[in-house]
């Protein structure tokens, strides 16, 4: 936490972290995968450092310390991809290379509050899962979140849609088409067995499912 | 009423809109033709084609699919999108939900885009009205510079206007172009016929069909310079503009509801709370009144039914006896009196059934249903809340049960099969036609009249005509979608999701239009699961009614054991078929309705169509089965009809593991031409008390899980093909055995009595 690590040094990790959740991580992938250079010497510096570990056979293995920062790192990526995708709109492959800028100079506060700001989302727009930070572990009744999703509306509350997290072109169509788009005004009138939501005049029916897909804003805004 | 695409004279007026906002009603009123009309989203799924005259001129018009985006993500938008790029109608006429302004407006938006001229038919105007909406129809006029003309189609009102501004329509403008900064693409188009903006859009989705569409009526040079703008920002890897635009879309969009759209008081605060009040009352001592006449007999409690007929039984007997003023057909037809002196399946019986338990629930409710909008939102509220929605479904069902089996099943078949074509017309029939062949072939025992046509229209069409009458207004009332919410959970085991309820509960009525209805399902997987269970175990009305009279006549044990054996095959069969067939169920999401009184000329109109429809349809396949059975009894081998073998060859199993005597089999046989044929066999045997308890409940239950009549099998393999119909039939045979033998078998081992 409290040492500087070099862009370099963070990129080896995330690629081991990746790696790892793929399956392994080996000296070969890692060279192959990793957004810079993986030199020997790169390699050696971060065993000396306590990072990682690579056996005989060339496999890699992150170390508590290494791991701690590894996460932290995709955190902060698959957080942005979230934040560029879902608010600011822009289209998956877009965001990959404006979060892999993010992923460095974001500072934990600010990666926290976006966290908090987005409803402490558990995947990324390609579905791996964002590592939890201190704020989804304690804070997530400590803070009110900004954005939640419309199954954690009470039932009869009224709030203005923030964004869709769902990576299903069909259903977001089909969503807007009824009328439920980004900054329009729901009410959830039920939750079981199937979520209805009343938008303009018009009630909906949909799954649980896709209720979790629906992030709006907690206190609405007009 | 339906004709080839226009002669050139006449001018072309096609109706667009979001689903189940009334465009059907509008064809109606422009062109007198019917289309099937439902409270339904998405009844529409072809495209109607009529005549008006207008002015002198005579106009083709169009009714299209509802369409929620002319950025299309259905079929039926596509169809839509096609006919508005292709056909190049003189005029639109956008039919709009007044109360759902801003879908209606982001459609606006798209259509006036076409530069065709337009007329906005702000529709159910009544309905936004009572819920304190009241839309500025002069200001959205001259938004668009387009009429935008206030209806209530159902009542035809505004239809003058409507006429009046067809004649006059002309081009709209379309506030949303001069908003958009990004000029390339317009320009690009040199002020293309189609709508830039939704070229926009189109091209950033996948909708190559369309494209395709759109190169047939743009320029090929405008066309080109479209695609390499496209694989311009294709390579790029981003769709900007499209996102742009449906930004700015949004963002008009909510500007001009907060603009044109304005609450005012509601109107149904003016409504009376008194007569509400009144009403509501009777409801409720109405269907204390059903319940006691329906659960007495259970709980030994005498009930104002039974002694209202054993009263009228008494004295028409009485009367009968002395007067007798219109012989024999007056007193079984009209005086309901059989042989025995009983009173029942008559006019006069009938009615006092009606009275019973018809009149006093379906009076209050349609009263309050047309005066009081604050009742209909509360019902519609209810109906999809588990807890108050299950009492309400099990309610509905009961009222459908009385309706369609007492009174279809058991009056009208009574009427139409027993005292007409038993009693008098194939008696005369038969001593019309000279013995021999045709004779045989007609009336004999399994004859085209005696048998085909007497099960065709003397119990069928009573059953599925009263059927089909109890669920266009189901429908009409906008309560079946809410079912699909009770529903969702419990379809979502057997991987459907609620959509699939409905063609479950048509199955109710008739087994062979639901196997045609799966067609509203979204997926193949969901369909075929759908159509297996319908014909494995949803017992359609006709066998509902046997299989009822059978039941009454034991124990509410016996009834209970059948439907629980039967429902839980279902969902097992459900359940182990959802992890067998491939594929993910298909999302749920569903506009519901608000709950309506149901128009009675529509009601009316949409059965005599699907009567029409099943007249057409089914009987055929009625009088080919009766043909084949004809074949198989005339047939000789050894000496020995091809039934009487066949039968034979089904006595093994019956007696062997079902335990059931053996002219049983000839049963089994029939059940495959009629479900229900086959369950009035077992009636009769067991009136003559050939079967035990226990074997009635055995057979029961095999005769419902059994394949189903052939009618529903033709229509599977019309729907499924012939491969899947087989595997289906294939399955559902032994299936259906294997259950039985089970069943039977735990019965006798734990010597389960039902007598």
């Amino acid at each position: 936490m409290g040492r500087k690590t070099t862009e370099e040094i963070q990129e080896v990790l995330e690629a081991v972290w990746t790696l790892e959740e793929q399956g392994s991580a080996t000296v070969d992938k890692v060279v192959r995968s990793a957004e810079t250079t993986v030199s020997d010497e790169l390699l050696g510096r971060l065993e000396s450092e306590g990072l990682l570990s690579v056996n005989s056979s060339g496999r890699i293995r992150l170390l508590p310390e290494g791991r701690q920062i590894a996460e932290k790192i995709i955190r902060r990526h698959r957080l942005a991809e979230r934040l560029i995708c879902d608010v600011l709109g822009y289209q998956v492959e877009d965001s990959e290379a404006a979060a892999c800028e993010y992923e460095h100079v974001l500072a934990e506060g600010i990666t926290n509050s976006i966290c908090t700001l987005l409803g402490h989302p558990r995947y990324c727009p390609h579905n791996k899962p964002i590592p939890e930070g201190e704020c989804c572990r304690q804070a997530s009744r400590a803070l009110t979140p900004i954005a939640v999703s419309c199954d954690q509306l009470q039932v009869g509350e009224s709030a203005r849609i923030a964004y869709f997290s769902t990576k299903e072109h069909s259903r977001l169509l089909k969503l807007s088409a009824l009328g439920i788009t980004p900054g329009v005004t729901l009410k959830l009138i039920q939750k079981w067995p199937a979520c209805v939501v009343q938008c303009e005049e018009t009630e909906i029916a949909f799954e649980p499912d896709v209720a979790q897909n629906i992030y709006v804003w907690q206190t609405p805004k007009e | 009423m339906a004709m080839n695409p226009s002669p050139k004279s006449s001018r072309k007026v096609v109706l667009v809109g979001n689903p189940n906002v009334g465009k059907s009603i509008i064809f109606r009123i422009l062109t007198g033709s019917y289309v099937m009309v439902s409270n339904f989203p998405g009844t529409t799924v072809e495209v109607s084609r009529g005549r008006m005259q207008l002015g002198g001129n005579i106009y083709e018009v169009v009714d299209t699919p509802g369409i929620n985006s002319l950025v299309p993500q259905s079929e039926d938008e596509r169809v839509t999108c096609e006919i508005l790029l292709r056909e190049k109608p003189d005029v639109i006429v956008q039919v709009a939900d007044a109360k759902n302004l801003r879908r209606t407006l982001l459609i606006t938006s798209q259509l006036v885009e076409f530069g065709i001229p337009m007329v906005l038919a702000l529709n159910m105007i009544d309905e936004a009205e009572d819920r304190g909406i009241d839309v500025d129809s002069r200001g959205l006029s001259e938004l668009f510079s387009i009429p935008a003309i206030k209806t209530i189609a159902i009542y035809s009102k505004g239809r003058k206007q409507l006429l009046n501004a067809i004649q006059n329509a002309h081009p709209p403008c379309n506030p949303i172009q001069a908003l958009y900064s990004r000029e390339s693409i317009v320009k690009a188009l040199d002020n293309p016929a189609p709508p830039a903006l939704l070229c926009i859009e189109w091209l950033a989705g996948k909708n190559d069909d369309l494209i395709h569409t759109l190169e047939g009526c743009m320029g090929a040079a405008a066309f080109t310079r479209l695609k390499e703008w496209r694989e311009h920002y294709w390579s790029a890897g981003h769709n900007y503009p499209a996102r742009e635009v449906s930004g700015l879309r949004n963002r008009f969009l909510d500007r001009s509801v907060a603009r044109y759209k304005k609450k005012k008081k509601s109107r149904s605060l003016k409504e009376s709370g008194n007569v509400k009040k009144v009403w509501f009352g009777l409801l409720l001592a109405g269907l204390l009144f059903f319940a006691w006449n329906e659960f007495g007999g259970l709980l030994r409690i005498p009930t104002p039914y039974d002694l209202a007929m054993r009263q009228a039984g008494k004295s028409l007997n009485a009367f009968a006896a002395q007067a007798n003023p219109g012989g024999d057909l007056f007193r079984d037809i009209v005086l309901g009196l059989n042989k025995d002196g009983n009173f029942e399946f008559g006019l006069l019986p009938e009615a006092v059934h009606l009275l019973f338990f018809i009149v006093p629930v379906i009076v209050p409710l349609a009263v309050l249903l047309s005066r009081s909008r604050s009742f209909a939102r509360e019902m519609g509220e209810l109906s999809r809340r588990p807890s108050t929605g299950i009492p309400i479904l099990l309610g509905v069902l009961l009222l459908l049960y009385e309706f369609v089996g007492y009174t279809g099943a058991q009056t009208l078949v009574g009427l139409l099969e027993n005292a007409f074509f038993e009693q008098h017309f194939i008696p005369w029939l038969r001593a019309l036609i000279p013995e021999g062949f045709l004779w045989n072939l007609l009336v004999g025992e399994y004859g085209l009249i005696s048998m085909g046509i007497t099960y065709a229209v003397g119990i069928v069409l009573p059953v599925v005509g009263a059927f089909f009458i109890a669920f266009g207004l189901l429908e009409d009332s906008g309560y079946l979608p809410r079912l699909s919410i009770l529903s969702d959970r419990l379809m979502r085991v057997m991987g459907l999701n609620g959509k699939a309820i409905l063609p479950m509960v048509l199955g109710f009525g008739c087994v062979t239009m639901a196997t045609m209805s799966t067609r509203i399902l979204s997926s193949k997987r969901e369909r075929l699961i759908t159509t297996l269970l319908l014909s494995l175990g949803i017992p359609c009305s006709a066998q509902l009614g046997v299989i009822m009279g059978i039941a009454a006549g034991f124990t509410v044990k016996a009834t209970l054991v059948i439907i629980g054996v039967v429902a839980s095959q279902l969902l097992l069969v459900g359940y182990l078929s959802s992890l067998l067939i491939r594929g993910q169920p298909s999302e749920f999401i569903f506009e519901i309705p608000p709950i309506r009184m149901p128009q009675m000329k529509n009601v009316v109109l949409k059965t005599m169509y699907r009567i029409k429809w099943y007249l057409k349809e089914a009987v055929p396949l009625f009088l080919a089965g009766t043909l084949v059975l004809f074949f198989m009894d005339s047939v000789r081998i050894h000496g020995q009809s091809l039934l009487v073998s066949f039968q034979k060859g089904l006595e093994p199993v019956l007696s062997g593991l079902l335990h059931l005597p053996t002219e049983a089999a000839g049963i089994f046989l029939l059940g495959f031409l009629r479900r229900d044929y086959g369950a009035a066999g077992l009636y009769e045997l067991s009136r003559d008390g050939m079967l035990t308890g226990q074997q009635v409940v055995v057979s029961l239950i095999v005769i419902t899980l059994f394949v189903p009549c052939i009618a529903t099998f033709l229509m599977i393999i019309k729907e499924q093909g012939w491969k899947k119909a087989l595997a289906i039939a294939g399955f559902i045979v032994p299936f259906a055995v294997s259950v039985g033998t089970v069943v039977g078998w735990i019965l006798r081992t734990f010597d389960i009595q039902f007598n």
